[in-house]
C-alpha cells in the first residue's frame, strides 16, 4: 500500500509541484480579496480567456516533447482570424469560413514541417521566419485595419464557439478540455503518440526502429497549425474583431504554460496535464490580479517571478529523482 | 525454401565513402546458431559491414545472403523483418520512456485505428525480462535511463527474443561497462547461444569475445585476413595473431594453415 503510494508519488510528483502551486496562487489572491474570489463571475471571466493560452500551448507541448520549437502559431492564429473575418463578411456566418480558416493553418504547419524536415533547418530558425511571414502576408492583405464581427454575435454556429453555457460557463472552456482529452488520447495511448515520444527522445533510435521521424514531425506540425488557428477563431470570435496582431501576447504566454507545466525543453519527455495547470497558472495571475485590484503593470512581475520559481522547483524535484533512480540502481 | 549453411553469408562485398575503400571484397560469413567474434582495430570497418549488413549503408558492389535469400541491398526495415536485430549501447534505445516501450518501439501492438494495447505489450516485456533473467523484481514501468549499461542490452536483447530473430548484432557490447556487469552481457550471448540464435559480437577487447565465441573473424583496413575457430586457437593465439594484424597487416606464418581465410 504504502509502496504503490509512493510509486504514484514517484511517477506524478512534478504535476503534483505544479497543482500546488497553483492552489497556493489561488489561496493568496482569495486571501487578497475574498469578494472577488468567491464571486461566480472572476471565474467566467478566467473561462472565458483562459481557453486561448492553453488551446495552442496544447498542441505546442507536442511540438516540445518532438524537441522542437514553434515561433509562428501567433501568425498561424493572425491568419486563421483574417481568413475567417474575410469569409464571413463575403459570405455571412457559415462553416466554411470555419473550415477554411482550420484549412489555412494546417497548411502553415504543413509549410514549417516541411521547411524544418526537408530543408534540414532548425525548428526555431525555421519557425521565426514562418512567424515573419505570416504575420507579413496578414498586414499587406488586411493594410493593417481590423475587421468587426460584432453583428454575427447572436448566430448559433457563433454562439457554438465562443457564447456562456447557462450564461456562467463559456464554450471556449469546452472546447479547450475537449482538445485536451483528445491530444492527451492520441498521446498516451496511441501508436502516434509513442512516435512523438521516441522521436524527441532519441531520433537515431527512433530511425534505426523504423520510424519515419520526418512524417512524424510534419504530422505534429500540421496538428498544431490547426489547433492554432482553431484558438485563432475563438479568439477572434470571443473579441468579435480580427486584428492583425490577435495572436501576438500567446506566444510567449503558451511558451511559458508549457514550460511551467513541466515539459523539458530537451524533448522526449512532458504531460498535456502540466501545460494545463501551467496555463491556469498564468492566465490565473493576470485574471487574479486584476479582481484582486492590483494595477496590469504588475502581471510581468508575477509572470517572472512564477515561471522561475516553479522551474526551480522542477530542477529540485529532477535532482532528487535522478539521487533515487542512482540509489535503486545500485540495490 | 532455406538449403544455405549460413544464417549470412556476403560475397564480395565493398563499400566506398568517396576515395576511402572501407570494405574490400569482404566475404563474411556467419552459421546457424554459430557466436562469431567480429575483431579489429578502430577503423577496421566492423561498423561499416555491421551498417551495410543491417541496410543502413548501400554497398557499392557485392551480394548479401540471409538465410539463403540474395540481395544486393537493404534497408533497415527489410533486415529487420528478415530476423537481423541490433543491439548497441545506446543507439536503439530512447531512454526518458518505460522499459516496454523501448521493447515494442516502431513496433507496437495496436488495437482498432492505431490504439495502442497497452496491457499486452507491458505483459509481453514482463515475460522477455523473466526470460533473460532480468530477475522478477524489475518492473516494465522502469524507465530505460534509471538501467545500467548491461541492463540496457538486456531489454534490447529481449527485444530482439520477442520479435524472434535469427541473427542478434551486439555492437561494442561490453565498452565502459564494470566487469559484473560484463559478466551479464556475456550470459546474454551464452543464453542466445543456448535459444538456437546466431550472433555477432563486435569488440576489440579479445578478452571479452573468446570465452563466448564459436569463431574469430578478423578485419583489417576493409579486408577480412583471419578467420579461425575456437578450438583451433588459444586466446594467446589469438591475441598474437590480432598483435601482429594491428602491426604488419597480416597472420603469422605458423596460423596459416587454420585460417580459413586462403592466404595469398
Amino acid at each position: 500500500m504504502i509502496s504503490s503510494l509512493r510509486g504514484i508519488w514517484n511517477k506524478y510528483k512534478m504535476q503534483l509541484a505544479i497543482v500546488v502551486i497553483y492552489l497556493s496562487l489561488w489561496l493568496l489572491f482569495l486571501i487578497a480579496n475574498p469578494f472577488a474570489f468567491t464571486n461566480q463571475y472572476t471565474y467566467t471571466a478566467l473561462m472565458s480567456i483562459l481557453p486561448l493560452t492553453i488551446i495552442p500551448a496544447l498542441s505546442l507541448t507536442y511540438v516540445v516533447i518532438l524537441g522542437e520549437m514553434d515561433l509562428s502559431f501567433p501568425s498561424v492564429m493572425a491568419l486563421a482570424s483574417w481568413t475567417l473575418a474575410v469569409t464571413w463578411r463575403a459570405i455571412g456566418p457559415n462553416v466554411i469560413g470555419i473550415l477554411l480558416a482550420l484549412l489555412a493553418g494546417a497548411v502553415a504547419g504543413f509549410l514549417n514541417g516541411l521547411i524544418i524536415t526537408k530543408g534540414r533547418i532548425p525548428s526555431f530558425i525555421a519557425t521565426l521566419g514562418t512567424m515573419f511571414f505570416w504575420s507579413g502576408i496578414v498586414l499587406v492583405a488586411s493594410q493593417g485595419f481590423g475587421i468587426p464581427l460584432s453583428m454575427f454575435k447572436n448566430e448559433l454556429l457563433y454562439r457554438i464557439f465562443v457564447g456562456r453555457i447557462a450564461g456562467v460557463i463559456p464554450a471556449q472552456m469546452i472546447w479547450a478540455l475537449i482538445i485536451a482529452v483528445a491530444l492527451w488520447f492520441f498521446l498516451n495511448v496511441h501508436k502516434f503518440g509513442a512516435h512523438v515520444y521516441y522521436t524527441g527522445d532519441n531520433r537515431i533510435a527512433a530511425k534505426a526502429m523504423g520510424i519515419n521521424t520526418d512524417r512524424t514531425i510534419i504530422l505534429v506540425f500540421i496538428i498544431h497549425g490547426t489547433i492554432s488557428a482553431f484558438a485563432g477563431i475563438l479568439a477572434t470570435l470571443e473579441d468579435a474583431t480580427f486584428w492583425p496582431t490577435i495572436g501576438d501576447i500567446y506566444l510567449l504566454r503558451s511558451l511559458a504554460a508549457v514550460v511551467v507545466g513541466g515539459t523539458a525543453l530537451s524533448g522526449g519527455a512532458g504531460t498535456l496535464f502540466g501545460t494545463f495547470v501551467g496555463g491556469l497558472i498564468l492566465e490565473w495571475i493576470e485574471t487574479g490580479l486584476l479582481a484582486a485590484g492590483i494595477a496590469g503593470f504588475w502581471t510581468n512581475v508575477f509572470y517572472g517571478l512564477v515561471i522561475v520559481v516553479s522551474l526551480i522547483l522542477q530542477n529540485m524535484i529532477k535532482v532528487i529523482e535522478v539521487k533515487r533512480e542512482i540509489k535503486e540502481g545500485s540495490e | 525454401m532455406d538449403n544455405s549453411k549460413f544464417v549470412l553469408e556476403t560475397r564480395n562485398l565493398t563499400k566506398k565513402f568517396g576515395d576511402v575503400v572501407a570494405l574490400k571484397n569482404v566475404n563474411f560469413k556467419v552459421g546457424y546458431n554459430e557466436v562469431v567474434g567480429l575483431v579489429g582495430d578502430n577503423g577496421a570497418g566492423k561498423s561499416t559491414l555491421v551498417k551495410t549488413i543491417t541496410g543502413v549503408y548501400t554497398p557499392d558492389s557485392g551480394e548479401i545472403f540471409i538465410k539463403g535469400q540474395r540481395f544486393t541491398k537493404l534497408n533497415p526495415q527489410k533486415a529487420r523483418e528478415l530476423g537481423i536485430e541490433i543491439v548497441h549501447q545506446e543507439r536503439t534505445l530512447a531512454e526518458n520512456q518505460p522499459i516496454w516501450r523501448n521493447i515494442f518501439m516502431g513496433r507496437e501492438l495496436t488495437g482498432p485505428f492505431g490504439f495502442l494495447k497497452i496491457d499486452e505489450m507491458k505483459e509481453a516485456s514482463q515475460k522477455v525480462l523473466k526470460d533473460i533473467k532480468f530477475g522478477a523484481e524489475l518492473s516494465p514501468d522502469k524507465l530505460v535511463r534509471t538501467l545500467s549499461g548491461g541492463l540496457k542490452q538486456g531489454v534490447q536483447i529481449g527485444r530482439a527474443l520477442y520479435f524472434k530473430a535469427d541473427l542478434v548484432i551486439l555492437d561494442e557490447p561490453t565498452i565502459q561497462l564494470s566487469i559484473s556487469e560484463v559478466r551479464r552481457v556475456l550470459e546474454y550471448v551464452e543464453d542466445l547461444k543456448e535459444k538456437g540464435k546466431s550472433c555477432i559480437f563486435i569488440t576489440h577487447n579479445i578478452n571479452h569475445v573468446y570465452p563466448v565465441a564459436d569463431k574469430f573473424t578478423i578485419l583489417d583496413r576493409g579486408k577480412i585476413v583471419g578467420e579461425f575457430r575456437k578450438n583451433e586457437l588459444t586466446m594467446d593465439d589469438l591475441s598474437e595473431i590480432m598483435t601482429s594484424v594491428a602491426r604488419t597487416g597480416s597472420v603469422p606464418e605458423k596460423y596459416h594453415k587454420i585460417n580459413l581465410v586462403g592466404s595469398e
